[in-house]
């Protein structure tokens, strides 16, 4: 007798009082298990408070028509270009900026300025579209009747794209917008970013 | 309802946490109510109560 | 006191109860299997195996479409077969197969029959008419949607009643295991607590009641609103459908883990070291694990910061101890089963004899380590809210699903086949050999594909996504060429699997319908054709040895356990931390 005599399987009905202390090496993982979830649930109030890329936004609720209204004032105050039948806009630097995700597009091209925050308002005038800006690798869900204004300072200079990662209908693949940063004196860059870190 | 506890041989107390345990419409009723509050109820309010946008 | 697993009692004679009803005492368990829970088992099972072929030629023609070398579909047929490819495989298949192990465990586990039988066919049938009229409207092109179905793309109405009356049967089907495991007790067929196994079925029941709560909150809304009678905002839309999209892979995790336990117990005989502590961990899921249907709302503007911590991280993770206490308990239930078997050479003895070549028992390891090194630690990161902005809807999400719901619960269910084969069609396992092969084909197959697939979404290719090319686009995008040799690679593995899977239909269908009957055969005069663990049940063969078993220190009794879970922790971090350290290094964003 060495207080192992209880054990049975899964499949038989545990009787009489089965409310009894765990062995000692469940006690240990259970405290390493639960210390570890402190730690992953930490990191998120922590990162707010300290990290620089949080997906909380100035979030309010726009009327599509609105929205989409906004956006062409935009476009035709700052329009600087076009680029095969779409405008370029380049905003002031520090700006609130506005791009709209409609089937099956990205207006407008943005042209920012590297180092400089911009306040980005993007929304949708049907359905739900996926705002992915490649390669940087941020992405976002954009949802028709909400105006999800993010907080972006663009690090580095180059020609990046935003992927519409959410299926939008039945072109959606063709869905690709573009996005211009400038460097700091203000001067595009051809140089195009190969890859970001190779991840997970 | 009442709930009988599943196990316990006469005589003997079964605790409370065992109890509690065996008790699935408690967990359940529970499991419902964390989820209407926490998640839908709290969620449906975060929706509800969001501002109009000023597009400036 | 003998610590081999006793035969559960035949019923009393005299009491008249049971013998209203017809049933028969499985030859291999000793449990009295009801007519009608046989008859459900068996039809549940068989339905899930249409839906799982279905759903794996559609998951043949996505992958060579993904395959851009190959490129087989056009976009409207791609988008289509995608539609059904979801809602085939992680609705009805995992749903009609759960349905068997709910009146499995109901039944047969606890030597009970069925209450209200004839609305449980009602149920069966009524599950089976709304897959079969969904299938109608997707097949045909009138719910070119997605599995998600988001507001305002619009499919059929026919669509989300067909949803509607599946989703109707299946709640029927979980008040009828409450009804049975109620009538269990009053007729006292087992006594004493619900055995863990059955326990973890309740647990998924649970889970399933609060998911199809969600789900008529979200298709009863959308049915009306897809006839113009009502509004419908995208974004509640969203979130009631997620409390139905995620918590029914959580029906899956407990259904799951469940099985981890059933199966241990059945091929190398485990045992429960603690039931309070496995008890913990599924009244964790009850409690908290549907939270993290938020996991797909983090990037939406919908929600702030505080809903999206508290719900993200199931309560402050609870729902994550409870797993890490299940990959604890499992594999020290398996060691120790082993350890009291004489098994106890050094640290991983018991994993170096343990009966790889019974499909029941490789199904069971690959599903534990698949689920929780891949599918478990891409999830937790993948959800945390910041990280989320790296990786949502990329296909670093399917990469994590498909290391979950198919490596974990799909190989589990699988693995229980080989059993069920036996116990409950009292068949031969056709084809024997072959389905020793089965899950290492399906679970290395899934594995390669998962991680792959987690690689080529790290690159930011999105999901759900005809043409990563991009040709016909207004600008170019040219991804890394490291993407064509991940996606190639993850095809190759997805092709291994889809072998895997197609043995697995062979075997049970051939088992099924052309099988060698085991009527009146002793399993265990046997030398082939059903898992070893019925051959030789460990359980009944070998006496439990208690004076083996040693303290080793703080690594306990189940020293091998507790070194595989240190190095589960330490993979854990390391990926964890790593995401963080990339996120940090990506634009200031917020």
């Amino acid at each position: 007798m060495n207080g192992y005599e209880e054990f049975h399987s899964g499949l038989e009905a545990p009787k009489g009082v089965w409310w009894k202390p765990a062995h000692k090496s469940e006690k240990i993982w259970f405290g390493i298990a639960f210390a570890w979830c402190m730690v992953l649930f930490a990191m998120m109030p922590l990162w707010h408070w300290k990290g620089g890329q949080n997906p909380s936004g100035i979030r309010s609720k726009v009327d599509p028509a609105a929205f989409t209204a906004r956006v062409n004032e935009f476009t035709a105050t700052y329009k600087v270009g076009e680029d095969r039948g779409m405008p370029i806009v380049e905003p002031p630097p520090g700006s609130d900026v506005y791009l709209l995700g409609r089937m099956w597009s990205w207006t407008p091209v943005l042209k920012l300025k590297q180092g400089v925050e911009y306040t980005l308002h993007i929304s949708s005038a049907d359905v739900n579209h996926g705002f992915s800006l490649y390669p940087v690798n941020v992405n976002f869900q954009i949802v028709p009747g909400y105006d999800y204004a993010l907080r972006v300072t663009p690090s580095e200079a180059g020609d990046f794209r935003v992927i519409c990662n959410e299926f939008c209908g039945v072109g959606h693949h063709l869905m690709l917008g573009r996005v211009i940063v400038t460097d700091r004196e203000g001067r595009e860059v051809n140089r195009r970013d190969p890859m970001p870190g190779v991840p997970q | 309802m009442t709930i009988e506890p599943d196990g316990g041989e006469a005589g003997e107390a079964v605790p409370l946490g065992q109890r509690f345990f065996d008790n699935w419409p408690l967990l359940m009723v529970l499991g419902v109510v964390i989820m209407l509050v926490v998640f839908t109820g709290w969620g449906l309010w975060e929706i509800a109560s969001m501002p109009t946008a000023t597009l400036p | 006191m003998s610590h081999t697993i006793p035969r559960p009692a035949a019923p009393p004679a005299e009491a008249p109860v049971l013998e209203r009803w017809k049933s028969r005492i499985c030859p291999s368990t000793g449990f009295r299997i009801d007519r009608h829970a046989d008859g459900l088992i068996k039809a549940n099972a068989v339905v899930a195996t249409v839906m799982l072929l279905i759903g794996g030629i559609s998951a043949i023609l996505i992958l060579l479409t993904r395959w851009q070398a190959v490129h087989l579909l056009s976009p409207v047929w791609f988008y289509r077969i995608l539609t059904v490819h979801g809602m085939t495989m992680l609705i009805f298949f995992i749903l009609f197969f759960e349905m068997a192990v709910l009146y499995f465990a109901a039944g047969p586990l606890l030597n009970s029959r069925i209450v209200a039988p004839k609305t449980a066919w009602s149920a069966f049938g009524l599950m089976v008419l709304g897959a079969a009229l969904t299938e109608l409207m997707m097949w045909t092109g009138k719910a070119d949607v997605l599995m998600t179905s988001y507001i305002p793309l619009r499919a059929d109405p026919m669509y989300y009643l067909g949803i509607i009356m599946f989703a109707v049967g299946a709640l029927i089907v979980v008040g009828i295991f409450f009804g049975t495991i109620t009538v269990a007790r009053r007729e006292k067929t087992f006594t004493g607590s619900l055995p863990l196994v059955v326990y973890g079925a309740a647990t998924a029941a649970i889970i399933a009641f609060i998911t199809l709560l969600h789900g008529a909150a979200t298709y009863i809304p959308a049915y009306l609103w897809s006839l113009g009678l009502i509004r419908y905002d995208p974004q509640v839309y969203r979130m009631l459908w997620w409390a139905l999209g995620h918590s029914s892979q959580q029906i899956n995790v407990a259904a799951m883990v469940a099985l981890w336990y059933l199966l241990g117990a059945l091929t190398v005989g485990s045992v429960v070291l603690n039931e309070k502590i496995s008890r913990s961990a599924f009244v964790l899921y009850i409690l908290f694990i549907s939270l993290a249907s938020a996991h797909h709302l983090l990037v939406d503007p919908g929600f702030g910061p505080a809903w999206k911590v508290v719900n993200t991280s199931y309560f402050m993770y609870m729902a994550v101890l409870a797993s890490m206490l299940h990959g604890f308990t499992v594999p020290a239930g398996i060691e120790l089963g082993q350890r009291l078997r004489g098994i106890n050479q050094g640290l991983f003895g018991w994993v170096k004899r343990a009966p790889w070549g019974d499909p029941g028992f490789s199904s069971l390891a690959l599903s534990v380590i698949v689920f929780g090194f891949v599918g478990g630690i891409t999830g937790v990161t993948l959800g945390t809210e910041q990280i989320n902005i790296l990786a949502h809807n990329t296909l670093r999400i399917p990469g994590h699903f498909h290391a979950t719901v198919v490596s974990g619960t799909a190989m589990a269910f699988m693995g229980i086949t080989y059993y069920v084969i036996p116990l409950i069609f009292r068949k031969k396992v056709a084809f024997y050999r072959l389905a020793q092969w089965q899950p290492y084909l399906f679970g290395i197959g899934m594995l390669i594909f998962s991680i792959f697939m987690t690689f080529a979404g790290g690159f930011g290719v999105p999901r759900r996504h005809y043409d990563t090319t991009f040709s016909n686009a207004p600008f170019d995008l040219q991804f890394s060429p490291a993407v064509d040799m991940v996606t190639a690679v993850m095809a190759i593995g997805g092709l291994i699997a889809a072998v895997g899977g197609g043995i697995y239909i062979l075997v049970t269908v051939w088992s099924v319908f052309f099988g060698e009957s085991l009527e009146g055969v002793d399993v265990t005069t046997l030398r082939t054709g059903v898992p070893q663990g019925l051959i030789r049940p460990p359980r009944k063969l070998v006496p439990a040895d208690t004076a083996a078993i040693q303290e080793r220190g703080w690594l306990g009794i189940t020293p091998g356990t507790m070194v595989l879970v240190l190095i589960f922790l330490a993979a854990f971090a390391l990926y964890y931390f790593t995401n963080w350290k990339q996120l940090a290094a990506v634009w200031k964003i917020g």
